[in-house]
């Protein structure tokens, strides 16, 4: 549903003028008989038809909401059906390029009909909707990040096939949380979800163009410079994947190219603090151009890229307001020799039972030295050590002990997962996070951030730098 | 926006024809006395539009209103000098029940209960029929929350 606005301010129709910027967006149909009636389009007798026939409209709507056992609603229901039924006469109204034929439509044209019509051109949207959806999965990316994966696997078919377009067309029924790079939540229903797999689709089919193992460098390396799990973050990975094939062909690498060297990372930096605003504006312009052509990409996926351009010069302008680059441009992060084993064994977790079993016997040992001497024999796995500190069957300082009982590699999985939040693209020291502490959900938690802060300071930063030598890869949070 | 006492105060608009269509009842009722005067279906208008404002509802026609002037013509207690008051009692109790009974009930059925009580046990009290009525809002509550609603059971008695 969308308002073009952008061409004249009013323009005329015979002497009559209709000043475009009093139109809305959300209840088109409405503003424009409001307007309408203003500029002398329409008269005051046929817009108060026009609202008899709407409520002529609403009440068969609402016979058929009860299936004619009632004819009467709740407020908020019949209040939800009129919304509808608004929302189908602007699918309407807003085929048409001029507001003026829309208006002219509605003077002779009975309500029912424009309704029916509207509903009609919703289904239409909404099949399109479906086909575009099939589509994307066939398409899909094959990257591990949830977001991506659950809109397609979960969200995406909950409006699909909960969508109700005569009782609730306005609701895009479904909660998304894949963000696109470019994407406008004024529009609501059918018109947002088409538009929504329209632009995941486009993302897409451009991030198709590179290689697989390269949209996953990239990933991979932002989240290790973001230090963060990128695999459970929001993020949109089609502005990561075309940031990236632009700073390449600054950087004389081909389109195609994703992988940023340090130096063409260096070589990038020192063009674009040597530039100033409007250069930059014109060198990503001439960029993007270069990757149309050398990709030989179609007019509707160019329009997109578009779309997002100006996004990209403002984040290299502000990268370049304070002369850091690093978060923008992701290239290959320094991979730093891994010597410690691996403590906590992910695959190594014990069922159910025995885990019951095991709180018991925790639970009724005497002291605090039988209870950690049996975690650190029987638990390996860090699912069950948070299994196990979830079930609370600690109390107060027995939770020292356990802590005590840790390898400081061990303390830093934990700090990974406990000051998860603060590590993430947090620019303080390990030492300093410590101090501040962290906002606790589990009574573990709070005792654990209370160990950490007991701890002298060269430890915390060994264990800091520990922190760094773990993947989040290697932990699986579920 | 108040949109319930928007959609409601249309029926009462010099456009609407809803006031002469309950004037046309008084040709069916007027062998058993009872007459309205357009005051009377104004008043009575007027009074389920509060109602139905107190109640958070909407009603986009006057179905209701006619089927309870046809039933209370008919009733043995039928009385032509509480004539407007009583209709008004029956259109208060047929929407707090509504409300109470979370729509999944019909209107027709919810208007059977309501005179079957009235017609009997209740002897033509209002009054009696709101107890009666409240009493079988809870029961029904009861059900819904234990999962089995006697309404949808049977559609002649509640309990």
């Amino acid at each position: 549903m969308e308002l073009n606005q952008s061409q004249d301010h009013s323009r005329s129709v015979s002497s009559i003028t209709l000043n475009r910027s009093m139109l809305k967006q959300s209840q088109y149909t409405l503003s424009l008989l409001n307007e309408g009636q203003r500029a002398g389009l329409i008269s005051s007798q046929e817009a108060y038809r026009i609202q008899v026939e709407i409520m002529q409209v609403l009440q068969y709507l609402i016979r058929e909401y009860t299936k004619g056992e009632s004819t009467s609603v709740s407020s908020d229901t019949a209040q939800g059906i009129l919304t509808s039924l608004l929302y189908a006469l602007d699918a309407y109204t807003l085929q048409f390029t001029e507001p003026e034929d829309a208006i002219t439509h509605l003077g002779v044209e009975t309500v029912k009909n424009i309704h029916s019509k509207g509903i009609e051109l919703l289904q239409q949207y909404f099949e399109e909707a479906k086909q575009l959806y099939q589509t994307i999965k066939i398409l899909r990316l094959d990257v591990p990040v949830d977001a991506y994966n659950m809109t397609i696997d979960e969200s995406l078919p909950v409006f699909m096939n909960n969508y109700d377009i005569v009782f609730e067309g306005q609701n895009t029924m479904a909660s998304i949380d894949y963000p696109l790079a470019v994407d406008d939540m004024k529009l609501q229903g059918v018109f947002y979800m088409k538009q929504y797999v329209k632009r995941f689709l486009l993302e897409t089919k451009f991030c198709r163009f590179f290689l697989h193992q390269d949209v996953l460098f990239v990933l991979k390396n932002f989240g290790k410079k973001m230090r963060f799990n990128y695999s459970i973050e929001l993020f949109n990975i089609f502005e990561l994947i075309l940031n990236n094939a632009v700073f390449s062909v600054l950087s004389g690498g081909s389109a195609n190219q994703i992988r940023i060297s340090d130096v063409q990372y260096n070589e990038l930096d020192q063009l674009f603090m040597s530039s100033d605003p409007d250069k930059r504006s014109k060198l990503i312009h001439k960029a993007v151009e270069q990757i149309q052509e050398e990709l030989d990409i179609d007019q509707e996926l160019i329009a997109y890229i578009h779309l997002y351009r100006d996004e990209l010069i403002q984040r290299v302008n502000i990268s370049a307001e304070i002369a850091s680059f690093d978060k923008l441009i992701i290239k290959e992060e320094e991979e730093r020799e891994k010597s410690i084993v691996f403590m906590l064994h992910e695959h190594d977790r014990m069922n159910d039972m025995k885990m019951r079993e095991l709180v018991d016997r925790i639970m009724k040992s005497d002291t605090k030295a039988d209870k950690v001497s049996l975690i650190r024999e029987h638990v390996v796995s860090l699912h069950d050590y948070l299994d196990l500190l979830n079930s609370e069957c600690l109390y107060g300082d027995e939770y020292d002990s356990l802590f005590a009982a840790f390898w400081d590699i061990e303390l830093a999985v934990f700090s990974k997962i406990v000051f998860y939040e603060e590590l993430r693209g947090d620019t303080r020291a390990f030492l300093e996070i410590v101090a501040d502490g962290t906002e606790a959900r589990e009574e573990w938690d709070t005792r654990f951030v209370e160990f950490m802060q007991q701890l002298d300071e060269e430890r915390i930063e060994a264990i800091g730098h520990l922190i760094y030598d773990i993947d989040y890869e290697e932990i699986s949070f579920y | 926006m108040d949109f319930s006492r928007l959609i409601n105060a249309i029926q009462l608009s010099p456009q609407s024809n809803t006031v002469k269509e309950l004037l046309v009842l008084n040709e069916k009722t007027k062998e058993y006395g009872l007459v309205l005067t357009p005051n009377d279906v104004t008043t009575m208008i007027t009074f389920r539009n509060k109602v139905l404002h107190d109640y958070a509802r909407v009603e986009l026609s006057n179905e209701v209103l006619k089927e309870l002037i046809e039933v209370y013509a008919a009733s043995p207690y039928m009385d032509p000098n509480h004539y407007v008051e009583t209709l008004n009692d029956l259109q208060e109790i047929f929407y707090y029940l509504r409300n109470e009974t979370e729509d999944k009930i019909s209107d027709i059925k919810l208007i059977d209960q309501i005179m079957t009580f009235f017609n009997g046990p209740c002897a033509g009290s209002v009054e009696l029929v709101r107890s009666e009525m409240e009493q079988m809002a809870e029961n029904f509550r009861g059900d819904l929350i234990r999962g089995n609603s006697s309404f949808e059971r049977d559609d002649k008695t509640w309990n």
